[in-house]
């Protein structure tokens, strides 16, 4: 998978390209220094269908909009058995789908291409639905249904440096993400009928308790008071079903969506490194090192590698890698805080925005 | 791809993809899915005879289509981006090619329908080549009263042709900004002028 989704260049290109790099002081073909980003924009709630999505392009021309990496993330929610048989997880689970439209990848045949959504869908997947990020509010009624919540990323174009664009669009999608609130049901018999077995009223729990359904108890002197401690949690497994209240916005956000990491790749063209490559540069460097961080916002000091993968034919030194790691963190460390500052400001535009009505 | 090539035009090729967050309910096609095959047959067909392919021959045309959001209206949007996309890649074209559905409640006739619409009422897709007033394409799904074709027909061929006005006016925009930035640029270089251009 060494570098299927790059152009080929020519030798006398490539080896251009890597002179520039080295050289002091470094030269990149748009003037960007080393460890400059293209500009980055990015936009949130696009999809009005999904339940969050983001468009995020790197390096687009903002006069007419043309060039730049593109992509889309959205993210869905469904409602799946966790019966067996259902396919779903208690607590519910997150699937990753890369798509890359053939329209980035022109010189791609089909399978190459299929190849090559592979690829990314599985480091995207693998870094995403690791334990430690698992947002908690996905469960819906212990032992019987759970959200799964589907991220489905769109290339649309490729100038290069895909990874950490479909990492921040991911992020940003998962951020804008609002999971609908649930509300248990129950079904139980009034007690002053329980023999005659008729009725049947629903009581409506999870915060509310199970308290409700006593007023028929009437004039039955033998009917002990029902007493519900405060620490009995096991009401919930009454719950047979569940309704989505209508409440005036789309649910509450996802659970822990400070988490999500972002990806950082780092270039490796030996002895200096460089960051958003565009696809020429791509073809002409050997490694790639990609390194996923999320950085806890309690703990400012540590942050956490959430993922690394080395893409391309060249090799690496241990004491290296330590050198890059430390680098990368500083980094993601910069896109992290910028991204978080759009994405603060999107979700205040927004509330703006609904509140003019 | 070789096996492909045709010795006297270009070979027109198109891909269809469409988003699976792109519907209410979350779907994944896939490329090889039936009916995004016969979509893209179907734009393919609509096509072929409007670009000129003759000019190119031994080479392929690819024409990807990506839907990132759907509701009604899928094949006129499909079709009149495609127009566009070819005319802004600078391929020659006999012709517009202007598409635009249909659909009648009761007795009134309907333009451009959404995907409610699109569920319980009859409809029809036209593609119409503006300058010939030819129709390269006519669809239909539905069961139509044929006594409500012909009034839903004309209707459909009128609005393809102020679409035809919108396309143009849309393209001829983007060849001034092209004009204007070559023309600054030469300014620039300083190379002398030579014969202008005209549209009409």
């Amino acid at each position: 998978m060494a570098s299927s989704g790059s152009i080929s260049i020519s030798k006398a290109e490539k080896s251009f390209i890597q002179a520039g790099l080295i050289s002091n002081p470094p030269s990149r073909a748009d003037g960007r220094s080393l460890y400059d980003f293209r500009a980055i924009s990015l936009e949130t709630g696009f999809a009005p269908l999904a339940n969050g999505s983001a468009r995020l392009s790197i390096g687009r021309n903002p006069h007419d909009g043309s060039g730049g990496t593109e992509v889309l993330a959205a993210s869905k929610l469904e409602v799946e058995s966790v019966e067996p048989g259902g396919g779903g997880v208690d607590g519910g689970r997150i699937a990753c789908t890369v798509t890359c439209s053939p329209a980035a990848y022109p010189h791609l045949s089909s399978s190459a291409l299929d190849d090559l959504q592979y690829d990314i869908t599985t480091v995207l997947h693998e870094t995403l639905t690791h334990r430690s990020l698992h947002p908690k509010n996905l469960g819906i009624l212990i032992g019987k249904k759970a959200w799964v919540l589907h991220l489905d990323i769109v290339v649309l174009v490729d100038s290069g440096n895909v990874y950490d664009a479909v990492f921040m669009a991911a992020r940003a999608a998962l951020w804008d993400t609002k999971v609908p609130r649930t509300r248990s049901v129950e079904y139980k018999a009034k007690k002053g009928v329980v023999g005659a077995g008729g009725a049947i009223s629903s009581s409506i729990g999870k915060k509310k308790g199970a308290g409700s359904g006593e007023e028929g108890g009437g004039g039955d002197m033998d009917v002990a008071e029902e007493v519900v401690s405060g620490f009995d949690t096991r009401q919930i497994r009454n719950a047979t079903d569940f309704e989505l209240p209508d409440y005036w916005d789309e649910g509450e956000v996802l659970d822990g969506r400070d988490a999500w990491p972002v990806c950082v790749t780092l270039n490796v063209v030996p002895p200096t490194h460089f960051l958003d490559a565009t696809l020429p540069e791509e073809a002409a460097t050997s490694l790639r090192l990609l390194l996923m961080f999320a950085f806890d916002p309690s703990r400012h000091d540590s942050p956490n590698v959430q993922g690394m993968r080395t893409l391309g034919t060249g090799e690496l030194e241990v004491s290296q890698l330590q050198e890059l790691i430390k680098q990368g963190e500083k980094y993601a460390r910069y896109i992290w805080t910028a991204l978080n500052t759009k994405l603060k400001e999107e979700s205040l535009g927004r509330l703006k925005d609904r509140t003019k009505f | 791809m070789r096996s492909k090539t045709i010795h006297d035009r270009a070979n027109v090729n198109v891909e269809v993809s469409v988003a699976a967050f792109s519907t209410g309910d979350r779907r994944k096609r896939s490329r090889g899915d039936k009916r995004i095959l016969e979509f893209a047959a179907t734009i393919k067909s609509t096509f072929e005879p409007v670009i000129q392919t003759s000019l190119y021959p031994r080479s392929q045309i690819d024409i990807f289509v990506q839907v990132i959001q759907q509701d009604g209206g899928l094949l006129q949007a499909c079709i009149n981006g495609t127009t566009l996309a070819l005319m802004n890649a600078g391929i020659p074209m006999v012709d517009f090619v202007c598409a635009i559905s249909g659909g009648v409640h009761s007795t009134f006739p309907l333009l451009d329908l959404t995907q409610l619409e699109e569920s319980d009422v009859p409809n029809l897709t036209i593609a119409l080549l503006p300058k010939t007033r030819t129709v390269s394409l006519v669809t239909m799904e539905t069961r139509l009263h044929v006594d409500r074709f012909e009034e839903i027909f004309r209707l459909a061929t009128d609005a393809g042709l102020v679409l035809h006005e919108e396309m143009k006016a849309a393209i001829l925009a983007r060849s001034r900004s092209l004009i204007t930035s070559v023309e600054s640029q030469r300014k620039e270089h300083e190379l002398p002028e030579e014969g202008g251009m005209e549209f009409n």
